[in-house]
């Protein structure tokens, strides 16, 4: 039977799961509403960027209250410092998805599909997604090994970005009038790469509460599988 | 060093006094026991509890002086048990706190230091003449009542203070009325310490001799008490009353009877302290 | 003498759900003992089913507030009370009131665990055997039920006729708990209930806490600032008799309005 903390440690850890689910639901829809320029898909992130901003100051209540009422200790207090965090990183996903949305609305042509396949600004779309869904298992059931893995993944994705610079630089020179439509997309680049740090970041939080291990800055870890959990 | 050799000459010189104190009391103690029962083992037999008073020291036996004493322990238990509980409980729990309550209960505690004649004499005027009851059991008893009652009084009241008031706040909170809370927590708490008190008193109370003599018991008693308005004569009066006799036999007999009063009291002050240590096993506080 | 369960029959007749918007509700309250001022001037409501903290440092008042909903202060002497108490919307110091079947609706707590030198049985049955109840079956179930709710059933069924002096302080504790539940109270008031336990204790009899709010009404008295925000839903902080902030316990904890408040729950005085 559950204390009264664990209790509200459980359903911290579900509402963080919920704005996962919910960031990623709006980064897939971001996606769709950019490739197929799709207005009132965009409208509507916008419109439920409101609810995952009101979700973001509501979790950050429930973590200044059960700091303040339960003065947790160990494994407890990493946990709500990390969903803290992790907090922070999810509102800034979502942002992102609303950037591209906002995008999308001031968008008035179409971007070329040549230049899409080339910056390969789908596989971007994939693989934060992938991540996305993979981090939230790993939070879920607590595998540190899969957050590992997630972590590794954003190597990837900065190298796609840094390709991507290239490509859409000789876009331009071929076709200087795209050059406003070319721009977006490379802004759109820019916002996945970073949506990757942010899941990065969250990653190494779920590490560090589960395993209260420090993978920033330093070289990757092999899984070591020493704690417990 | 000279100040720590003192001290410790001292600390010795000390436990010296101490054990020699001690010894001194119990050492004459043992010779007076060890000599009464040389003067008075012998006498002891079946024949000398059963016979009756006589004036040949061979044939006098203590029987009736016996009954008489358990008569009047008897009766002055039934008189002063319920009356000195009762007047216990009343005066530690239902009397306001005043200055009249703070007089009551430092007149109570005097009593039981008024020497035990005055008792005698009280008894005397009101039991035997006043009330026209005689020198009987139930005259002996009421003035033995007055006289242990203050004891009885004070044990039930310390014993009743012995109860934690947490117990008794325990039981208000449930809903308890003062009555139910007395009757149902402190009073089985203090039971243990009443009853000690009691018996303690009772011992006493079989022991007084001057009372008694003032309100007419008698040396010389042929009889044992068939109902509480007969004569009597108590172990203690037939004690003092062989002794005022020339004859050894009579002396002899004195030590005997002397080794039979103190058996009893033994034996009355045993069964308190075994309720006692019994009782303090239960409450621990 | 009218008890207190016809005089709230009455009233329920009467009354509509204004008078009782709060289970306990102080107006205005002052006491005094002789000379001394213990509380000046406390207005404050206490919702059903929510535990609600009496906080603040020695000598502040919170018990002697605490007591008047029992009325355990009528002992002391030399105790004075002027305003209103009211249970469910009905004053409780009146002439009329009986305070035994007030206290069967309010239960108590003590600090330091008080169970009577009898048996574990004997304990939590004392409350139904002074209301005249005889049936020993329903006694039994009682007793049984009390115990359960109070987190003990477990540990002593197979041995109930055992002396409650020589469980431990903790169990000694659930005891006195089981002894107040068995009697079916809506309120139950706790004075520094754990104060006297050691941490293990004292955790299961917060969880405890929590458990029994779904049915009951709690006030809690604690010199312990962590216990009530780990336990209360509102908290009350008193101050040299004063009632200086009342609100819901996140938002003393996380917010408080009076700088008294935060100076205390901090940790800089008292």
């Amino acid at each position: 039977m559950m204390t009264h903390l664990e209790k509200e440690l459980s359903k911290l850890k579900q509402s963080i799961l919920e704005m996962m689910d919910l960031a990623k639901f709006q980064l897939k829809k971001s996606e769709e509403a950019f490739i197929n320029s799709d207005f009132k898909l965009a409208k509507e992130i916008t419109r439920n960027e409101k609810r995952m901003n009101a979700m973001e100051l509501s979790i950050d209540l429930d973590c200044e209250n059960i700091l303040a009422l339960f003065q947790p200790v160990a494994t407890d207090l990493r946990f709500v410092i990390s969903m803290l965090k992790i907090n922070s990183d999810l509102e800034r996903i979502g942002d992102y998805a609303d950037g591209i949305a906002d995008y999308v609305l001031e968008m008035d042509e179409a971007i070329s599909s040549d230049a899409i396949n080339a910056t390969e600004v789908g596989e971007m779309f994939h693989i934060t997604l992938s991540m996305l869904t993979d981090i939230s298992t790993a939070l879920n059931d607590e595998d540190t090994s899969l957050a590992r893995k997630v972590y590794k993944k954003d190597a990837e994705l900065n190298s796609l970005n840094s390709m991507a610079s290239q490509t859409i630089r000789k876009f331009i020179k071929k076709d200087p009038d795209a050059t406003r439509s070319l721009l977006f997309l490379f802004s759109v680049i820019r916002k996945l790469e970073r949506v990757g740090d942010h899941i990065k970041n969250i990653a190494e939080n779920a590490v560090f509460y589960i395993e209260a291990e420090i993978m920033k800055h330093k070289k990757l870890q092999k899984d070591p599988n020493k704690k417990e959990k | 060093m000279n100040n720590r050799r003192k001290n410790r000459i001292a600390d010795k010189a000390f436990q010296v006094w101490g054990i020699a104190c001690t010894f001194i009391g119990l050492v004459l103690l043992v010779i007076f026991i060890g000599d009464i029962l040389i003067d008075g083992l012998g006498r002891l037999s079946w024949d000398f509890i059963t016979a009756l008073p006589s004036r040949r020291p061979e044939s006098a036996g203590i029987w009736t002086a016996m009954m008489g004493t358990a008569w009047v322990l008897v009766f002055t238990t039934i008189i002063s048990f319920p009356l000195g509980v009762a007047a216990g409980i009343y005066l530690e729990e239902y009397a306001k706190k005043s200055h009249l309550a703070n007089l009551l209960e430092i007149n109570i505690s005097n009593l039981a230091g008024v020497p035990s004649i005055i008792y005698g004499l009280l008894g005397l005027e009101i039991f035997v003449r006043v009330m026209n009851l005689g020198p009987s059991v139930l005259a002996g008893s009421l003035t033995l009542s007055l006289l242990i009652l203050p004891i009885v009084i004070v044990a039930t009241r310390e014993s009743i203070k012995a109860v934690p008031g947490s117990i008794k706040e325990a039981s208000f909170a449930l809903g308890a009325t003062k009555w139910q809370t007395i009757r149902n927590q402190v009073l089985p708490a203090s039971f243990g310490g009443i009853l000690t008190g009691v018996i303690l008193a009772l011992s006493r109370a079989i022991g007084e001799t001057a009372p008694l003599i003032v309100i007419g018991a008698l040396a010389y008693v042929p009889f044992a008490p068939k109902s509480p308005m007969d004569e009597f004569s108590v172990l203690p009066i037939q004690i003092f009353n062989w002794v005022s006799r020339p004859q050894q036999g009579f002396i002899t007999n004195a030590a005997a009877a002397i080794i039979i009063l103190l058996l009893i009291t033994l034996v009355m002050n045993g069964i308190a302290v075994y309720f006692r240590n019994r009782w303090q096993k239960k409450m621990k506080w | 003498m009218i008890a207190l369960m016809e005089l709230k029959e009455e009233g329920y007749k009467k009354n509509d759900h204004e008078s009782r918007s709060f289970k306990l509700e102080a107006s205005h309250v002052d006491v005094w003992y002789g000379q001394f001022h213990a509380l000046k001037n406390v207005s404050m409501g206490m919702t059903a089913n929510h535990v609600t903290a009496l906080i603040g440092p020695s000598g502040c008042g919170k018990s002697t507030f605490l007591r008047l909903f029992n009325r355990m202060n009528d002992y002391i002497d030399e105790f004075r009370m002027e305003g209103e108490i009211r249970l469910d919307g009905f004053k409780i110091y009146g002439k009329k009131i009986e305070v035994e079947q007030l206290r069967k609706d309010v239960g108590m707590v003590f600090q330091k665990p008080n169970p009577f030198p009898k048996s574990i049985f004997e304990n939590v049955a004392y409350g139904l055997k002074i209301q005249g109840i005889t049936n020993k079956k329903f006694i039994s179930e009682k007793v049984e039920t009390a115990l359960k709710q109070s987190d003990l059933w477990g540990e002593v069924k197979d041995n109930l006729k055992k002396s409650a002096l020589a469980l431990s302080g903790g169990q000694q504790q659930r005891v006195c708990i089981a002894r107040t539940l068995a009697v079916e109270p809506s309120v139950i008031l706790m004075d520094e209930p754990t104060s006297s336990l050691d941490p293990i204790s004292t955790a299961r009899i917060e969880e405890l806490i929590f458990q029994l709010k779904e049915k009951y009404t709690i006030v809690i008295v604690t010199h312990n600032m962590q216990q009530a925000g780990r336990v209360s839903d509102n908290t009350a902080f008193f101050y040299l008799g004063e009632l200086v902030e009342h609100g819901k316990t996140k938002q003393i904890f996380t917010n408080p309005k009076h700088e008294r408040t935060e100076n205390y729950i901090s940790g800089r005085f008292g």
